[in-house]
Formats: structure tokens, sequence, C-alpha cells
């Protein structure tokens, strides 16, 4: 078998770019989905009925597809349904939200369940608000128990991104692949990929046990 | 027999209770009460588990909203508006059974939370605030720890001064001794003499007879929702009118 590594070397600048592009996925992702997470896990808790419908037929469908189901989904039906032309990568990220923010939704829920009564109570009882309450001491708290579930998402969501590579988004895989099918290089490049999706994401999985050690619920 | 004459019996009363009734589905937790608290007076509720003295005192600053019947604090019926609500529970201090602190906060920021929040105090002039209450109550020393890090009578003082912080005109416990060991309930106990020496109102739901004996104006018995006897302290442990509250304290293992 003639093998050419010299390929790999050579094509380091787009590599690098489609790295580059892979981190800014799952950061932007990660930044809109969070949020997003929080607020529909609120919209679930809602005393306002529709609302509350509204959000978990929400999370119950994004959560249950498969999500490269979604990324062609929102690169085919969504321009139609919404008649916006959204360049690849704003769409790449539009179906990544849509699925990460299920997820996350669901995270903060339970996160916000475990928070006992009392403590809401005891906020109560100050005369503060129920929205201050939620913000100075439910949340807070919330947030550390979370914590440790939003850094495995996130090392999934790293690797999932390679999914929208589907819709030529120029991320990290569809780079690779793209400089495969021209180069005819392809166990060097798949590998190329491998070597690099795992050295990015390994030190973001020791991330991870640190902050589950360092957050981890101990009660 | 001389008769006994309540404090400040002559100034309306702070609290009114009129036949209030509070259910959980058709269990009455609370069934048809009627009682006051004049200012200044410290009334104990006593009574067994669930004979619902806790959610009566949990109705008072509507953390439970009443079924039926009224409950008027400082001559107004208790408002139903969010709003209007906050302003009442800023003048109604509450200590819980499981202390309930902040624990992402330091025993300082427990203090100083509800006058910076609520009361929108500068946070300089809170912490100074905050500093005095701890002071007070014996824990100048731990401004800084976390509650994790307090054993449960000092969390509990802390929880006191952070209700105090408020300026409350009246003082709700509900069960404050029953989730310490017992080596720190003095504590907490001397800290709540000292507050009802001060002239304090406090509404005190308590398993702590020596405590009510001594330190009580006024105690209410409860059973199964309903107010079984009321009276001075005197009357309650000395010389109880109902069988069943000898029977209650004889469980208790008090014999006058």
């Amino acid at each position: 078998m003639n093998l050419d590594w010299s390929i790999v070397w050579q094509s380091r600048g787009p590599l690098l770019e489609g790295a580059l592009v892979t981190i800014l996925l799952t950061a932007l992702t990660m930044m809109i989905a969070v949020p997003g997470g929080i607020v529909l896990a609120l919209m679930r808790g809602s005393r306002l009925r529709p609302v509350a419908w509204f959000a978990t037929g929400f999370v119950e469908l994004f959560r249950n597809l498969p999500l490269l189901l979604l990324v062609y989904w929102a690169f085919y039906v969504m321009p139609v349904l919404t008649g916006l032309g959204l360049p690849p990568f704003a769409t790449g990220l539009a179906a990544l939200c849509l699925n990460v923010s299920a997820y996350n939704s669901e995270t903060f829920r339970s996160g916000i369940n475990s928070i006992r009564r009392g403590q809401s109570e005891a906020g109560l009882a100050l005369g503060m608000s129920r929205s201050e309450v939620f913000r100075q001491i439910v949340l807070p708290q919330a947030w550390r128990r979370v914590l440790p579930i939003l850094a495995s998402t996130w090392v999934s969501l790293f690797k999932d991104t390679s999914l929208v590579s589907v819709i030529a988004v120029g991320e990290l895989a569809h780079t690779a692949m793209q400089i495969r099918s021209q180069s005819f290089r392809v166990l060097e490049m798949l590998t190329a990929m491998a070597a690099i999706y795992w050295l990015l994401g390994y030190p973001q999985a020791k991330i991870v046990d640190w902050i589950h050690r360092k957050y981890g619920v101990r009660e | 027999m001389t008769v006994f004459v309540r404090k400040n019996a002559d100034k309306p009363p702070m609290l009114v209770y009129e036949n209030v009734k509070k259910c959980y589905g058709t269990f009455m937790a609370v069934n048809g009460v009627s009682l006051h608290v004049n200012a200044g007076e410290v009334v104990c509720l006593i009574g067994p588990s669930g004979s619902g003295k806790s959610t009566l005192l949990r109705c008072t600053n509507a953390l439970e909203t009443i079924d039926g019947g009224e409950i008027r604090f400082e001559g107004k019926p208790l408002p139903t508006k969010d709003a209007e609500i906050r302003q009442i529970r800023q003048r109604m201090g509450m200590v819980f059974q499981s202390f309930e602190l902040f624990p992402h906060k330091t025993a300082l920021e427990n203090v100083s939370i509800g006058l910076t929040t609520v009361k929108k105090m500068a946070t300089e002039k809170a912490r100074t605030r905050a500093i005095a209450l701890l002071t007070k109550v014996g824990l100048a020393d731990k401004t800084a720890n976390y509650p994790a890090n307090l054993s449960g009578g000092q969390q509990q003082r802390v929880a006191i001064a952070r209700a105090l912080a408020m300026e409350p005109h009246v003082m709700l416990f509900d069960e404050p001794t029953s989730a310490l060991d017992p080596e720190t309930v003095g504590e907490v106990l001397n800290v709540m003499r000292n507050l009802a020496q001060e002239g304090m109102t406090m509404i005190v739901v308590t398993h702590e007879m020596s405590f009510a004996r001594r330190v009580a104006n006024w105690v209410v018995v409860f059973e199964r929702g309903q107010l079984l006897e009321q009276g001075p302290p005197q009357q309650i442990f000395e010389a109880p009118t109902i069988e069943r509250t000898r029977d209650f304290l004889g469980h208790l293992g008090w014999s006058g």
C-alpha cells in the first residue's frame, strides 16, 4: 500500500481553518442553546398552559429527531417554510441549536427541580419577587448542579458538529472530506481527521472530568 | 384569683386570625382557628405533629393561601396581589426548621441579600448592617463562612439575623430548633430569648416546652387542625383546663 502523508501537511491551512470553524460552531451553538434551554425550562414550568405545552412540544420534537435529519431538514425545508435563505453556516447552526436547546432544557429543568422548595420560600419570605428568587437563589444553585452535564453536552456537540458537513459547512469534517475527494488520499485524510478531532476532544473531556470532580453533587 | 391581662391588650392586636381554614384536598390542616397576637407578645404554638401549627404560621405570611376565614395583619386583611403580599412579607421575618440558608452565599451575604435585593440598599450600607446583626447573634467572626462550614446552631442564628435584617414587625419561627443537635439548641433559644426581651413580637411553633413556659406570654395548643386551648403559660402548663392538653403534655414527659 502506498501512503503519502505529505498531503496532510500540505493541507494544514484549510484543516486549521476547518478546525476553527468547528470550534466556533460549538461555541456559538452553546452560547445560544444555554439561554435557550433556560427559557424553555422556564416555559415548561409556566402556569400558562399554552406556553408550557408549546415548550414541551418543542423539546420532545427536537430531542427525539436524529440530528442528521434535522440538519437536512433545516437545509431543505426551513427556507421553504420561513422564506429565509440562510447561508450553510447559519443553517447548520440553527439545526444544532434546535437540538441542543431541547437537551439543555431538560438538563436545566432537572437542575431547577432539584433545588428544594424551602430555598424559594426563604427568598419569598424576605419579600423577594418570583423572578428575583429565580435569578438570585434558584438559578445559581441549579447552575452548579448542571455544569457537569452541560460540559458533557459540549463535548458531544463538538463531535456532532461534523454532521453539518452534509450541507457543505466548511468545518473540519467537510474540509477533510473535500481534500480527500480531490487528492484520493482517503486513508491519510481520514486518519488525520480522526487525529485532529481526538487531539482537540481529549483535553475537553479531561476538563469535563475535572468539572465533574469539582462541581459534581455530593450529598 | 387574679385575671390575666395580655400584653398591650389596650391596643389593637397586631395579628388576628378569624375562623381560618386551610385544606389539602380533603384533609383539613387548619379547621376554623381564631386567635390574636398583640404587639410585643411571644406566642408559642404547641401541639402534636400534623396538628396544623406550622400550616397556620405559613398562612400568616402567605406562603400558603387560606381557604376560609380571614387573617388581618396590622388592621388589614392579607392582600392577594403579589406586589402587596411582598410588602407584607417584608414586615414579617420567618425562620425555618431546616434553616434554608442560601448555600452559595456567605453568612454575610445571606443576611444582606434581602436588604440589597428587596430594599435596594447600597452594598456597603447593607454590609455594615449585616455585620451588626451577625454580631448581635454572636457570629461576628463567621461573616465570611459559607453555610456548609457552620454548625446547625450557627446556621439557624444566621437565619435569624437574615430575617431581622428586614426590620420585621413580627418574627415567625417554624420549629426553629427541631433540626438541631441537642448541644446547639441552647444557643438558638438564647438568641430568641434576647429577642423577646427586646420586645419583638414573636410567633413560635415549637416542641421546646421549657422555652414556651419561660418565654411565652401566651400559649396556644393545637390538635387536629383545631385550637384546643389557649392561655398564659402558667395556665397551660400548670392547670390546663382541657383533659387532652394534659394528655399531650404528659406524652412529652411534662410534669408541671
